[in-house]
């Protein structure tokens, strides 16, 4: 009876705890729900395993991407270039594979855009002391550029046969690779935030770079950490994207920039630093990808989609902001 | 030798002057086309290049942006340039009356090739398109013959924007075929970013939507291939049939495996040679003829070797 009671009374501690920790998740969990409940009350088929599939393929890229996004904006900064990174990162793959590379050291190329755009942008922010939005819009033209220029516009066929493995083979059985990658990615990175020391520096400085530096945080290299982070998951989600529908485009990336910030919102994140959380910006990931794929399946015109989006953020936000009154 | 020296003088003169009516008789062209982001445009250039280098003219390219303001620009840029003669691929149909009515002034002749100018405008040499509207019905008739091969008479869409005005005359044309023919058009899924990984969402959400959709037709090169990968990792490949707009090597590849049935080639290559050869005949004094809607024609994948077909193919996409 003792150790009943004990076993509810912790029970009773870590729900609230919970509760406490994830309002903003639960609320965009609740959400998604009820948008998928009310999509599928037209469309049946919308609840079916089949969509369900399609929905996380669908979000893959834009879940990865935003994790990456995420970490930047929890230390009070932005990236704008994620889009022109992801495009890049394909076009370059594409490219050396065309020149009879394997699917390894074209997949590394591919990341070494990332990194090298990251480190770009962490040395103008920290090293240069430029605002990020600034630094990040320049990478954005830069990037963007380049995806053109490599292939002079061209989309280009993905040439290596094992390629697809990347997305859509399965590491551990039964599950896909682009499942595994978002799970896998999205618990490290919560565990990381919430549990480790480096985790939390980036809270620190987002909340107060000064407060921060006095408590000993290295404010610079968390910052650099968090864009060459932000790039790397960039290239990473245009890796898997090319992987997928096996051809690279210069302009694939162009409209995931904002929804990948839009995600990161919505997900419970301020752009003026100091909160949010990798399954907030999963979910908001998915929401925007539930949305998406609910106007397809009832035939709302697709140019609608950006308004919804937008109203979604809106509640998100609001929902977060009252909730924390 | 005073003699001597007035023959080298004179021939000197006879030189230069030779020179200078030369470099003035080779003629200009600028192309200016509404963005070069897509393979579309590059190919368009491409053709109005390899014309202009074949009738001796110079070449220059410029890209608006999708801004109707830079392509008014560009046009400005061009002139000051000296250019003889343009070619241009609008950013829309209604951003050409200020565009024509300067060039107008200018006394410079200008062709359209891909998108034609506003309906109701004659200030302009020529307009390359392609039917749009009579592409419409031959792509709808046989997306219909697909689907009743395979047993049904739903079909599903996946549209360029429909604020286009050639979207709006393919999707008149094909209705109008598949009324005719006994299909149903089910649903229609519009294009934002007509990028490949879009158009593979759009697919899957179609399919998803309409799980007895017998044949989709593909308004542009990208909804074939996303389409073609949808049915690839559904196991659907052949079992729903693919027809598509435009062409380039890809969907070619696709229809040679089988995922795609048929490819309605619009002649992007072909649109710059014509219109630069409108300009060129312009410029000469020469016959123009203000109207020429090229028509799309079908390959389907059992003639794709064919000569016939690699001659379409050639005025489609650059062979090297």
């Amino acid at each position: 009876m003792n150790t009943e009671a004990q076993s509810i009374s912790r029970a009773l501690n870590i729900g609230p705890s919970i509760l406490g920790t994830y309002r903003t998740e639960i609320a965009i969990a609740i959400a998604i729900v009820v948008l998928m409940l009310g999509v599928g009350a037209f469309i049946p088929a919308a609840l079916s395993a089949g969509n369900f599939a399609n929905i996380l393929q669908a979000a893959a890229p834009l879940v990865i991407m935003s994790l990456g996004v995420l970490l930047v904006v929890l230390t009070g900064g932005i990236d704008l270039s994620v889009g022109s990174v992801f495009s890049l990162t394909g076009m370059v793959t594409a490219l050396i594979m065309s020149w009879g590379w394997g699917s390894v050291p074209s997949a590394a190329a591919g990341l070494g855009v990332g990194l090298i755009f990251g480190s770009i942008n962490g040395l103008l922010v920290t090293a240069v002391g430029l605002a990020p939005f600034v630094v990040t819009l320049i990478t954005y033209a830069v990037a963007g550029s380049l995806a053109f220029i490599v292939t002079n516009g061209r989309s280009m066929g993905i040439g290596a046969p094992d390629f697809w493995l990347l997305n859509s083979g399965q590491l551990i059985p039964g599950i896909a690779n682009y499942v595994l990658f978002c799970v896998a990615f999205a618990a490290l990175l919560e565990l990381a935030l919430r549990k480790m020391t480096f985790g939390r520096w980036f809270y620190a400085v987002g909340s107060s770079a000064n407060a921060a530096h006095l408590l000993g945080v290295p404010v610079k290299r968390t910052r650099f950490s968090a864009y060459v982070f932000s790039s790397l998951m960039a290239s990473f989600a245009g890796l898997l994207t090319v992987s997928y529908i096996l051809n690279a485009e210069s302009t694939a990336g162009a409209s995931l920039m904002l929804q990948a910030i839009a995600a990161v919102v919505i997900g419970g994140a301020s752009l003026f630093g100091g909160t949010g959380s990798a399954i907030g910006a999963v979910l908001g990931a998915l929401m925007i990808t539930v949305i998406q794929n609910g106007v397809n399946l009832i035939g709302i015109n697709s140019f609608w989609q950006g308004s919804v989006t937008g109203i979604a953020i809106l509640i998100a936000v609001l929902i977060d902001r009252f909730s924390h009154k | 030798m005073k003699l001597s020296k007035t023959l080298i003088v004179a021939a000197i003169l006879t030189t230069i002057t030779g020179q200078t009516a030369l470099a003035q008789e080779r003629k200009s062209v600028a192309y200016i086309a509404p963005s070069l982001d897509i393979d579309y445009w590059q190919w368009v250039a491409h053709g109005v290049q390899q014309k202009a280098e074949e009738l001796g003219m110079d070449y220059v390219e410029y890209t608006s942006e999708n801004s109707p303001a830079k392509q008014m620009d560009n046009a400005r840029v061009a002139v000051t340039r000296g250019v003889d003669a343009i070619v241009i691929g609008p950013v829309s149909s209604t951003s050409t009356p200020p565009f024509l009515n300067y060039l107008e002034q200018q006394g410079i002749p200008v062709a359209f090739a891909g998108i034609g100018p506003q309906p109701g405008l004659t200030n302009f040499t020529s307009a390359v398109t392609a039917n749009n509207y009579e592409t419409g019905i031959a792509q709808g008739t046989y997306t219909c013959e697909l689907a009743k091969e395979r047993g049904g008479n739903q079909v599903g869409m996946l549209s360029l924007p429909q604020d286009r005005e050639n979207a709006q005359k393919y999707l008149a044309g094909a209705r109008e075929a598949f009324e005719a023919n006994g299909c149903e058009l089910v649903q229609i899924l519009e294009t934002k970013g007509l990028t490949i990984n879009e158009a593979v969402t759009q697919a899957n959400d179609l399919l998803t939507a309409n799980p007895d959709i017998k044949a989709i037709y593909g308004m542009y090169d990208q909804a074939g291939t996303g389409a073609a990968k949808v049915l690839e990792t559904r196991g659907l490949v052949g079992e729903i049939g693919i027809t598509v707009a435009d062409g380039s090597p890809t969907t070619i590849q696709l229809m040679k495996d089988g995922a795609i049935q048929g490819i309605f080639f619009q002649e992007a290559v072909g649109q710059g040679i014509d219109a630069t050869e409108q300009v060129w005949k312009a410029l000469k004094g020469e016959e123009t003829t203000q109207n020429l809607a090229l028509v799309m024609p079908l390959v389907t994948a059992d003639e794709i070797d064919s000569d016939k077909a690699k001659a379409v193919v050639a005025r489609v996409f650059p062979q090297n």
